[in-house]
């Protein structure tokens, strides 16, 4: 994996989607790859999921976190959801991808129905209601200029998003963090179905496009 | 369906928004393309890395790493 690149201001401020160029986790020289963590942990070996843990815990957290929205229940289900990874890494194949986007598809399944089960759904999504009438385009407001000022892999990521209109963002944001097929997202918004269809779909080409050049990195 | 279709398709499956009936027909066109769909799939999870990626990092209680190692290590010996 290479080094993060740093961002002066200038370039900051001269950033685009298209010229984006940077990376996930920054290693230490010497550290192992995700890869090889992960052929570790298929060898059951403890530490290599300690090192996968420390390297993932917070990203992990914060997108079961965006999901549930319940500080405790996140931490349970984060235990799990690496405890899952332990469990299920002999189904992992490089071949399919990356090992962040086999947790990140994990841990967001594990999530969504983490909350059906518990039967908060109705309860979470009245508070979605409630913050997505403040905050339509949450992923753009949820920066700060002090966020912002960071040239993080986070920030450049949000800049892709945030080009885009609020409603494909509030869509894509319905469909993934919070597990709405488009049917749900329609009668959730009040909006029809095809709408949404074409919402998903020019969004998702659009934040896929301007991650092209940061794709081998993520 | 052609192969652009395919590829918006294949976006909203990565994020998990296919509604039930267009899997079939999705799974229909992936066995038909192959290799080539695979690939396109394999790139589109990079949508999932990103929209993870995109929030600001939450921190786990530190009890939790003990404890899950915990039960990695009594797993192994079991």
């Amino acid at each position: 994996m290479r080094s993060r690149k740093r961002l002066s201001k200038a370039e900051q401020e001269s950033e685009t989607p298209e010229r984006l160029s940077t990376s996930v986790p920054e290693l230490e020289p010497g550290a192992p790859t995700d890869l090889e963590l992960m052929a570790g942990i298929q060898a059951e070996d403890p530490e290599a999921l300690s090192k996968l843990y420390d390297r993932y815990n917070g990203i992990i957290k914060a997108l079961i976190l965006r999901v549930i929205h319940n500080e405790a229940e996140a931490d349970d289900l984060l235990q799990e959801i690496f405890m899952e990874i332990w469990n299920q890494a002999k189904n992992f194949s490089a071949q399919k991808g990356k090992p962040l986007g086999w947790m990140v598809t994990l841990a967001r399944r594990r999530a969504i129905d983490g909350l059906r089960k518990k039967q908060a759904y109705a309860r979470a999504e009245e508070r979605l209601q409630q913050e997505t009438e403040q905050q339509p385009d949450a992923w753009v407001h949820n920066a700060t200029e002090e966020e912002i000022a960071i040239g993080d892999t986070r920030v450049l990521i949000r800049r892709v998003i945030s080009v885009l209109p609020p409603a494909q963002q509030q869509a894509i944001e319905l469909a993934f963090f919070r597990g709405m097929s488009q049917r749900e997202i329609a009668a959730n918004t009040n909006t029809p179905l095809g709408t949404v269809k074409t919402r998903l779909e020019l969004g998702l080409k659009k934040i896929y496009d301007g991650l092209k050049e940061l794709r081998d990195e993520l | 369906m052609n192969f652009e279709q395919f590829q918006n398709q294949a976006r909203l499956f990565v994020i998990g928004a296919l509604d039930e009936e267009e899997v079939s027909e999705f799974e229909k066109a992936r066995r038909k393309f192959g290799q080539k769909a695979e690939d396109f799939i394999t790139k589109c999870y990079s949508l999932s890395e990103a929209f993870a990626l995109s929030l600001k990092p939450a921190k786990a209680s530190d009890q939790i790493k003990a404890r899950l190692m915990e039960m990695v290590r009594d797993r192994k010996k079991a």
